[in-house]
């Protein structure tokens, strides 16, 4: 119907999932090394008869625990000039890892939270991010993974009854890593269980299902 | 529009500004708590102004003639003669307005008989102007028969030829000015109907909730939405608070229970804008009132209700509704 009546509720394409980003690590980092990235990308909608992806913007930083466990606190820009505080604070553990193939599993325990300046209204939600990771050589990375957000909330606007409460999305990323910096690139099925349709957001995804995004990444670690 | 870019770009430049700071390690703390405070305090993005889709910019009204997109077309049969046609201007100021805008209207039927018939005040959608939903209220002109009803349609401040810059409150103060106008020619509030589409629900609801200069007999939704409540929940899957986004505090699901007139709903079943579950049945279930009926056309999208009904039982239904 944006097609139709255009701008309509456009506004909605921003309320969008606040919470889409990537997964902010994917391998721990060593103890005591530091991370700082940015991001940019999100859920792919028709505009204007074009797919472009909602350019939403993150950073974070990121801190290793130990050898297995890193911490890390994010920064929503996109949010941010909307007058919304939001961030995601978690941590990434490494679950298993087999050194002979350089194959893993770790887990992103995450809190979000939002809070905007004009009615002060806050909202949290849980995120767990689960990837599977692989890497080749000594500084490619490639993992799949699934993206777990969680509705706390029984009940939407008006008293009706939130009909999901669990938004699980897979996702595939490359992170290319030479020396200090990494790249990377992340595509995932975002609520792949959800009917986009109807909804006042075009959002492309496969038979009508949640939304495809993609996600570009910039880390130095130091 | 300009304030919205300037202050995009500043946001864009603390955005480069604190990308400069990650990339250099200089003071990284420090460009963080500027960057998230200034941002926080100043910022404000809004997406209001996108409720409202002035694009299609006219320098007059084309009506049968006009040859842009719409909806639909009707046959010659739905020809309305240009003595029944009076197209013509009322000033509009209402709360919140520090002056007064010159806004457009189309009164289809006959001036002299304002004072004795009945007329439905028809608040259209967010698009463009009154050329786009001319079919529409032609097709309302024959609820009962030609003329029967007489029709009136205005755009809005900011829409077609009207003056000023679209807001949620121009839409009260400018729909509130209609009614006035009405008034103005010896209309009866017993023999006022209003009917709000989409985005004209808003001010159909809000003026029959709270009425202001009169307070319409009927009122008539097509394709409401509920809120922008809900439109935010729909669109981010989590029950994000609408407030992330927008000021805009229309609430049809809220309003409507404060309507106590009889009320008549129709609304596509497979709106894929406006979803019938999330929007139109809160809005159906909500109303306050002793008296409403339902109508869900089985198949029809946004905006396409009155061809996919049928453009008679879509009258017929009109007719015994007004009349009951």
């Amino acid at each position: 119907m944006i097609k139709k009546h255009s701008s309509l509720f456009l506004f909605l394409v921003t309320s969008l999932l606040f919470a889409c980003a990537p997964s902010r690590i994917i391998k721990p980092l060593a103890k005591g090394e530091q991370a700082i990235g940015a991001n940019i990308g999100g859920p792919l909608i028709n505009f204007g008869g074009l797919p472009i992806f909602i350019p939403y913007t993150s950073a974070f930083y990121a801190k290793g625990l130990n050898d297995k466990t890193t911490a890390f606190g994010s920064l929503h820009l996109t949010a941010l000039s909307f007058g919304v505080f939001q961030t995601d604070i978690g941590i990434c553990r490494e679950l298993w890892y087999n050194p002979k193939n350089k194959l893993g599993l770790s887990a992103n325990p995450a809190i979000n939270f939002a809070l905007d300046r004009w009615e002060w209204k806050a909202k949290l939600w849980p995120q767990l991010d689960m990837n599977l990771h692989k890497e080749f050589g000594s500084n490619k990375l490639l993992y799949l993974g699934l993206c777990n957000w969680f509705e706390l909330s029984r009940i939407r606007p008006h008293g009706e009854v939130q009909p999901k409460n669990w938004f699980m999305s897979p996702q595939v990323g490359f992170q290319y890593s030479p020396k200090k910096w990494t790249y990377g690139i992340e595509s995932k099925w975002v609520a792949p269980g959800v009917n986009n349709q109807p909804n006042v957001v075009d959002y492309l995804g496969p038979n009508h299902k949640g939304a495809i995004g993609v996600y570009f990444q910039f880390i130095r670690r130091f | 529009m300009n304030k919205q870019i300037e202050i995009a770009t500043k946001a864009l430049r603390l955005q480069v500004l604190f990308l400069i700071g990650i990339s250099s390690k200089v003071s990284m703390h420090k460009v963080l708590l500027f960057t998230s405070l200034s941002l926080l305090l100043t910022s404000c993005l809004r997406l209001d102004s996108n409720l409202f889709n002035v694009s299609d910019k006219i320098t007059e009204y084309k009506w049968d003639n006009y040859t842009g997109e719409q909806d639909f077309k009707l046959d010659a049969s739905y020809k309305i003669q240009d003595s029944m046609m009076y197209q013509f201007t009322m000033d509009s100021k209402g709360n919140g307005d520090t002056k007064s805008y010159k806004i457009y209207g189309m009164y289809i039927g006959d001036l002299n008989r304002i004072a004795t018939d009945t007329v439905i005040l028809y608040c259209h959608g967010n698009k463009w102007h009154m050329d786009f939903y001319w079919q529409r209220a032609k097709l309302i002109a024959h609820t009962g028969g030609k003329h029967r009803f007489g029709v009136l349609m205005i755009d809005y401040r900011g829409y077609g030829l009207s003056d000023g810059p679209p807001s949620e409150e121009g839409l009260y103060n400018d729909a509130d000015a209609a009614m006035q106008w009405l008034k103005s020619k010896g209309l009866s509030e017993q023999r006022l109907i209003i009917y709000g589409f989409s985005m004209g629900t808003s001010a159909a609801t809000e003026l029959s909730a709270t009425p202001r200069s009169m307070r319409p007999h009927k009122l008539i939704l097509e394709a409401p939405f509920a809120s922008a409540a809900v439109m935010s929940a729909d669109g981010a899957g989590l029950n994000v608070p609408a407030s992330y986004t927008t000021n805009l505090k229309i609430d049809n699901a809220e309003e409507i229970k404060k309507v106590k007139q009889d009320f008549c709903w129709i609304h596509g079943t497979q709106d894929n804008f406006l979803g019938i579950k999330t929007h139109g049945e809160v809005v159906y279930k909500n109303h306050g009132g002793m008296y409403k009926e339902a109508h869900r056309i089985q198949g029809a999208d946004h905006g396409q209700v009155p061809a996919t009904f049928g453009f008679q039982n879509y009258n017929e239904t009109l007719y015994k509704f007004i009349v009951k």
